[in-house]
């Protein structure tokens, strides 16, 4: 295990900014979790730091050791970073076992298979050690590539969407197994997710990215209380939007007062995430609907032609009128 | 650590570790580029060659040019229009009308191409002479016959794809909205599979122009058989280079031609999901119809001449005068299946990795795919005979010739085992490449430990396919072969030319037997094969 870091990295595909100017660091034995929808260039990020791709300017560290900078790249082969892909790629023709021995093999034979059944036991698939691909469910062909990843004692372990495939129990289940044979490995880890839930679950440190730039890299706690843009607020959950000048201090929205810190008459957006309303009965909004939403319920409320939602504890009805009041905590103002 | 880290990142290079490199070539790239110019230099040398002065009778040539190219063209028309419609009728008879037999004669019609033009043509003529045909066989329409029923399948397997990937949402609409069986195929199956039709119908063109042996037997006079001519008869051999190349072009536009039509067709697919196809029951005198149809497709391209060989061949078989040919013919194959499938191998591996290079050496395994053998066979004869004027190579030694006839092989028929080799290759994800260079494994280790096995049922069936074509092979051999080096279907031929029938079964059996192999292998699915199945 080491420390990553990217500086000001960036990478083009047939002169489309794939990655522009991007610069995280992992701490050793940190989990990274890469945030943002498709294309943003989070799959990009873990191919550069695996080494399959060159960067086209800035450079890679892991520790001291450069190992990619414009034109000189350590092949993937030598850099020791273990990487579950999103399609898991197992070797078609290997068992279970054998796939896990592949990154073994300066080995003695003995010891190969020694590691490689004690990873698949630790995986819970010891089982099925003589299984080829095909035979396993899509689960266990994920905890078999997590166990063939974290076999040779990787500097840095790359995972891309692991659990994208998979049912949201089993999800949950694996997403706890993984975390935990990191721990244990005390490796340092990128993973890439769509999914804000499952990033703030897992993180120790969260990237959050779009179109190929880095918005905001910053412990998850951090990102969801003082997100940097509307854009990071969005990633982390829904929010409602409202767009006005800045006075006296503050935003005015139809639904309340959301503190602002720019010069008087500033353009100014007022972001706030759904959780952060609280409803009681009143006059000011009317309930348009309800739906039940886990615990809570998301209800769209209305107030002077602007419709907004909440995530509430389920006691609102359709047709109701409440007051609103805005949680200052979940309430955010930027410059337009 | 050196003082470089703390004075700048950018000091990369000092700092940078004795491995570090840019990402290399694929190590595969140098013998792709070697394939792409042993496929594609007999042809040039064709072109080059011919457009050199040379002391010749241009009358002559002009003459037999002409001839020769109206022969062509008369008998690519006739034969491609029959094949055509032969094809695509039992195409779509089997992949949408539901009759008896049906599921059977869906592999049964590809048995055709088990048996080369040549082969086909020796047993239709001694079975005319025998007065047991039912239709005489010979001359113009005798070639024909031989070309269209022994040639079909092209376009029966290119149309089968089609009308099974077409839209089965848009064949239930048409019969919604009433379309009864013929009206669904004229109206609606028919124009969707258009392009892969066209793009069958053009490579049965392509062999039509490319065979010598049956054209040859039926004494047409066509652009291959005019090669031979222009050699032998009237030894001239710059006439058979312009032949040739005027030969080749035919073949190359023909090429072309099939390749935008299967671009089309890649297209022209319905709707993304895939379901059975809705099939029409036909009613019994329909059903009846379709199912004669089908036999008589079948008995024609290949039952009948099979059973005839094969009479022929235990009542007159010589297995003294066999032996040495076969024994030539299977070592020929091997060695040239073997070279082969491994510059076919190179050329489907960098298409996947580097693109520029592997869009080249496709287009120039595909400029020797098109090429007749007797072209690639003047081709390599030109650039020998160069060679040995510039002194690089001395002699006529049979050594040389072999490398020659080889040479023309791999030229001719590497095209034919990229594809298979690709279909391997396909299984082969990004993400396990990835993956095993990843786990530290090194190219060479990728390679052996990883590509190899996945790819191994696919590299068998290219394997198996290229010995199958190389045995068939005929005017690359007959040009090329060292004196007194014959091969089946050298023998084949030689009985033939000397009108004996009888004699010539025995090698056109075995010849015919070898081409069965690969069609029963492919008709059982060796492409589901997994790889890792026990």
């Amino acid at each position: 295990m080491s420390a990553v870091s990217l500086s000001h990295v960036s990478r083009a595909y047939d002169g489309a900014r794939a990655l522009d100017d991007v610069s995280i660091g992992a701490p050793d034995g940190c989990i990274v979790a890469l945030l943002g929808p498709s294309g943003s260039g989070k799959s990009t990020v873990l191919r550069l730091i695996a080494g399959l791709e060159p960067v086209d300017a800035g450079e890679i560290r892991f520790g001291e050791e450069f190992v990619s900078t414009p034109g000189r790249t350590l092949p993937a082969e030598q850099r020791r970073v273990g990487m579950v892909f999103q399609d898991y790629s197992l070797f078609p023709h290997l068992s279970a076992a054998a796939n896990v021995a592949f990154g073994l093999d300066a080995l003695a034979r003995a010891d190969r298979e020694r590691i490689a059944l004690g990873w698949l036991d630790r995986v819970g698939l010891r089982h099925r050690a003589q299984a080829f691909p095909h035979e396993l469910s899509g689960g266990e062909q994920q905890r078999v590539a997590l166990a063939r990843a974290l076999a040779p004692k990787p500097r840095a372990v790359l995972l891309d969407e692991p659990f994208s495939g998979l049912d949201p129990v089993l999800r949950g289940e694996l997403r706890e197994m993984t975390l935990a044979a990191l721990q244990e490995a005390r490796t340092t880890a990128f993973f890439v997710t769509h999914d804000a839930e499952e990033a703030l679950l897992v993180a120790d440190r969260l990237a959050i990215l779009k179109a190929g730039r880095l918005l905001q890299e910053a412990a998850p706690r951090d990102a969801y209380d003082a997100p940097a843009s509307h854009d990071v607020a969005a990633a982390l959950g829904p929010v409602n939007v409202f767009d006005s000048r800045c006075e006296g201090g503050g935003v005015l929205t139809p639904f309340g007062r959301v503190a602002c810190a720019l010069p008087e008459g500033a353009p100014a957006r007022a972001v706030v995430r759904a959780e952060a309303l609280s409803l009681r009965p009143g006059s000011t909004a009317s309930v348009l609907d309800v739906r039940p939403h886990g615990a809570h319920d998301l209800v769209r409320i209305s107030a002077q032609g602007a419709v907004w939602r909440a995530l509430v504890p389920p006691r609102s009805a359709p047709g109701e009128n409440v007051d609103v009041e805005i949680q200052p905590a979940g309430a955010f103002s930027f410059s337009l | 650590m050196t003082a470089a880290h703390d004075t700048a990142p950018v000091l990369a290079t000092s700092s940078a570790p004795k491995a570090m490199r840019a990402l290399a070539p694929h190590p595969l790239s140098a013998l792709a580029g070697l394939a792409a110019l042993v496929c594609a230099l007999p042809a040039f040398a064709v072109i080059f060659f011919a457009l050199a002065p040379g002391a010749d009778d241009a009358a002559f040539g002009g003459a037999l040019l002409r001839d020769a190219s109206l022969g062509t063209l008369g008998l690519a028309l006739a034969c491609g229009l029959g094949a055509t419609c032969l094809g695509a009728a039992a195409a779509w008879l089997v992949s949408l009308c539901e009759f008896p037999g049906r599921r059977t004669f869906e592999w049964l019609l590809v048995v055709p191409f088990a048996a080369p033009s040549y082969v086909l043509a020796y047993a239709y003529s001694s079975l005319t002479w025998a007065g047991a045909s039912p239709i005489a066989v010979s001359g113009f329409w005798g070639g024909a016959f031989v070309y269209a029923i022994g040639l079909y399948p092209y376009v029966y397997l290119s149309a089968r794809a089609a009308f099974a990937s077409q839209s089965a949402c848009a064949l239930e609409a048409a019969r919604s909205l009433g379309a009864r069986p013929f009206d669904l195929f004229a109206r609606v199956g028919l124009p969707m599979a258009r392009p892969a039709i066209a793009a069958g119908a053009a490579l049965t063109i392509m062999e039509i122009v490319a065979d010598y042996g049956a054209a040859q037997h039926f004494g047409l006079t066509t652009l291959s058989t005019a090669i031979f001519r222009a050699w032998y008869a009237h030894a001239n051999p710059h006439a058979a280079l312009q032949i040739a190349s005027v030969l080749l072009l035919a073949a190359l536009a023909f090429l072309v031609f099939e390749r935008s039509a299967r671009g089309r067709a890649a297209f022209s697919g319905g709707s993304v999901r895939w379901r059975p196809l809705p099939r029409y029951g036909l009613s019994t005198v329909a059903g009846a119809a379709a199912f004669l149809l089908c036999a008589a497709m079948i008995a024609f391209g290949a039952a009948l001449p099979l059973f005839w060989l094969l009479r022929l061949a235990v009542v007159h078989a010589n297995a003294g005068d066999l032996v040495r040919p076969l024994f030539n013919s299977l070592a020929l194959a091997a060695v040239g299946a073997t070279i082969t499938l491994a510059l076919a191998g190179a050329i489907a591996a960098t298409a996947r990795h580097a693109k520029r290079l592997g869009r080249v050496s496709l287009f120039a395994a595909g400029m020797g795919y098109a090429a007749p053998g007797a072209v690639i066979a003047m081709g390599a004869l030109a650039l020998f005979g160069a060679a040995r004027e510039a002194g690089l190579i001395g002699g006529v030694g049979a050594a040389l010739a072999l490398t020659a006839l080889i040479w023309a092989y791999a030229a001719r028929f590497a095209a034919a085992g990229v594809q298979p080799i690709d279909a391997g290759l396909a299984r082969l994800s990004k993400g396990v490449d990835a993956s095993a260079r990843i786990l530290g494994a090194g190219p060479w280790r990728r390679l052996m430990k990883v590509d190899l096995p996945i790819a191994a049922p696919s590299l068998a069936a290219a394997a198996l396919i290229l010995f199958v074509e190389i045995l068939k092979e005929l005017p690359a051999t007959l040009i090329l072969r060292p004196f007194d080096f014959d091969t089946l279907a050298v023998k084949a031929y030689a009985y033939a030319s000397d009108e004996r029938l009888a004699q010539s079964a025995a090698p056109s059996l075995l010849i015919f037997l070898a081409g069965l192999a690969p069609i029963i292998l492919l008709s059982r699915g060796i492409g589901k094969l997994r790889a890792g199945a026990r």
